[in-house]
């Protein structure tokens, strides 16, 4: 690699780091502002365009390959984009504006976003009759190794999607292992179940999605998918897997249950990824830390999407909610500032819609509360085991914290404004819980602005 | 940009928006036949909501900052630059209930009467005016533009004020 000095670096007005939910959204919202600005984009990753959630509708067979992009063919070339893949940054030089690159390529910037998303957690467990010859005397599984045993995968890229449905398909297999009953454990799990893949899904709390569930929400889907003779091992974790000639063959529970497996889905959840990143120049925590304009503590130098800590309003503190929704939303807010419009972030919370063995479900905020810590917290449940359908609402002073509802999703997003817009249900709140509730049964003020529409007299 | 206004004054609750829109989207578009043979499988877009002699009808508002779009994994839920009309792209669409879960209206239903899609207002955009406007016998739905404070449109689509 010859040394690139700095009359031939490349230089960019906008450079965004990761080709995913939050960086295109950038990108797009750069473009509608500068129509002629530079703007390049760099992803570690070889493919061109594709959403990440659909990674697991790929592995179902739902979706094909060609089909898993979330933008138009022609969206980089019709914004006039320039997109390197296969490009990993490694290192930021704030003072000199420029990133430089695996490759050892340094491109400087006129305003930068970093939208590099998370990475999958590795839990270190112990192996045993592993006996791989590079590998040899190794006795930790880790982030370093996990990859290089055959049948255990990660599933957050579409380069897993392809190896994990190649390995079933070349393996015959008929049962998989999920570390991890959280959102990417149960994506995954959806689509196992899809391809008639009997599962055992292995999860460190007491119930699955920890998250947004509670423990009947949990039991709901889990009686659907032990009635499919699949398995659910809550309030446990895998101790000890199993290696034979390079391959899992099983492993133990810490219950001391012992299980064949020949496929293991490492899903315990993924964390942001800063690797590259400085954390003396840049602030972060467990994310990278972002004002309400998506700006990191650096100058020109932006920030969302999963790599973020961004407000959650119903705790009212920062925290890492790595959801699609809110990466776009970010990504918006992110392009508008740098290409020189005000915008602002509004925060968001948790929230999440799967359906498992044809259950939706859509769960969303807190939902989780004790009752009886003092304030002011009420809680409304409705459950009917016989058509698997159940409602949780909870509220805290007079506004909606958190829902649940499982078996019927019917409208479930009048609830997801009535969090976002914090309205005030005082003297409302029976009619929330009505089979038929609606926009008409909502405070007449905030039914207005739904029904007539901001600003309009007519 | 014209969109459909809603006027919930003058709304009956006789529902003929939602039988129009049913028809509007079946295979048949003959309602005798859609109704007979149909019905089960096509939703309507618009909805109906009453609490005695009050109610009114609702569909998509196409949404300057539309949530639905953003929340979509699969590009599916797009808005059109041109005209600001919201659609989903059944093609696409994986039915993963994400515009469901966000759209502050409740106006997008589950389909799922071949494959499980998203279903929702097209604003008839091979109509001069959508169905639902078209068949109100009393005029609380609008289809107009916003000018100046008011609703503008053809004299027929506008409320005196």
């Amino acid at each position: 690699m010859s040394g690139a000095n700095k009359y031939d670096m490349e230089t960019t007005q906008y450079l965004i780091i990761g080709n995913s939910a939050s960086g295109l959204a950038a990108a797009g919202a750069i473009r509608s502002e500068d129509k002629k600005g530079r703007i390049t984009i760099l992803t570690e990753e070889e493919q061109v365009n594709y959403s990440k959630p659909l990674i697991t509708y790929y592995l179902a067979g739902k979706v094909d390959l060609e089909k898993t992009g979330f933008k138009d063919r022609d969206f980089y070339t019709s914004n006039n984009i320039s997109l390197l893949t296969g490009t990993r940054v490694i290192s930021i030089d704030v003072e000199g504006s420029h990133v430089v690159t695996g490759g050892g390529k340094k491109i400087k910037f006129g305003k930068l976003l970093i939208a590099s998303g998370g990475k999958p957690v590795i839990p270190k467990i112990k192996m045993t009759g592993f006996s791989h010859k590079k590998r040899q005397g190794c006795s930790l599984m880790d982030s370093s190794n996990y990859s290089s045993i055959k049948g255990v995968f990660t599933l957050t890229t579409l380069e897993d999607a392809m190896k994990v449905r190649d390995y079933i398909e070349k393996n015959e297999i008929g049962s998989a292992t999920i570390l991890g009953g959280g959102l990417i454990g149960l994506k995954s799990a959806e689509a196992f179940l899809e391809l008639g893949i009997k599962i055992n899904i292995v999860e460190l709390a007491d119930r699955i999605l920890a998250a947004t569930f509670d423990s009947r929400a949990s039991s709901i889907i889990e009686n659907a998918i032990e009635a499919r003779g699949s398995s659910i091992h809550k309030d446990n974790t895998i101790d000890e897997i199993f290696i034979r000639s390079g391959r899992i063959s099983g492993y133990r529970l810490r219950d001391g249950i012992e299980k064949n497996c020949r496929l293991l889905i490492i899903a315990v959840g993924v964390n942001p990824d800063l690797s590259f990143i400085d954390k003396g120049l840049i602030r972060a925590g467990r994310g990278i830390k972002v004002d309400g304009r998506m700006q990191t503590s650096a100058p020109n130098i932006y920030a969302s999407g999963d790599v973020i800590e961004g407000p959650d309003i119903l705790l009212g503190q920062n925290r890492n909610i790595a959801i699609w929704p809110l990466a776009v939303g970010q990504g918006n807010v992110a392009g508008s500032n740098m290409a020189g419009r005000e915008a602002h972030y509004q925060g968001g919370y948790f929230m999440n819609s799967v359906e498992i063995l044809g259950i939706p479900s859509i769960s969303m905020g807190m939902t989780n509360v004790d009752v009886d810590d003092g304030s002011s917290v009420e809680v409304k449940t409705e459950f009917r085991p016989e058509r698997n359908q159940y409602k949780k609402i909870v509220i805290r002073d007079n506004r909606v914290i958190g829902i649940i509802m499982i078996g019927n999703i019917e409208r479930a997003g009048i609830y997801s404004g009535l969090i976002k817009n914090r309205i005030d249900l005082s003297g409302m709140k029976e009619n929330i819980f009505r089979e038929d509730f609606g926009i008409i049964h909502l405070p007449s003020d905030y039914k207005k602005h739904l029904v007539v529409g901001e600003g309009i007299e007519v | 940009m014209k969109r459909i206004y809603i006027n919930e004054e003058y709304c009956l609750g006789c529902r003929l928006c939602e039988i129009y829109c049913q028809v509007k989207h079946s295979k048949s578009k003959k309602m005798i036949k859609a109704f007979k043979k149909e019905l089960s499988d096509v939703l309507p877009r618009v909805l109906v909501e009453e609490i005695g002699y009050n109610s009114f009808a609702i569909q998509c508002r196409h949404c300057a900052d539309a949530p639905c779009v953003d929340a979509c994994i699969s590009g599916a839920m797009v808005k059109n630059e041109n005209t600001g009309v919201v659609t989903c792209d059944e093609e696409k669409c994986v039915g993963c209930w994400s515009c469901i879960m966000v759209c502050p209206y409740g106006v997008i239903k589950r389909d799922l009467s071949s494959r499980k899609i998203a279903s929702k207002c097209d604003l008839c955009e091979d109509e001069d005016i959508p169905v639902c406007v078209k068949n109100c016998p009393n005029e609380a739905l609008k289809f107009g533009e916003i000018k100046d404070g008011g609703l503008t449109g053809s004299k027929k689509d506008v409320w005196s004020k």
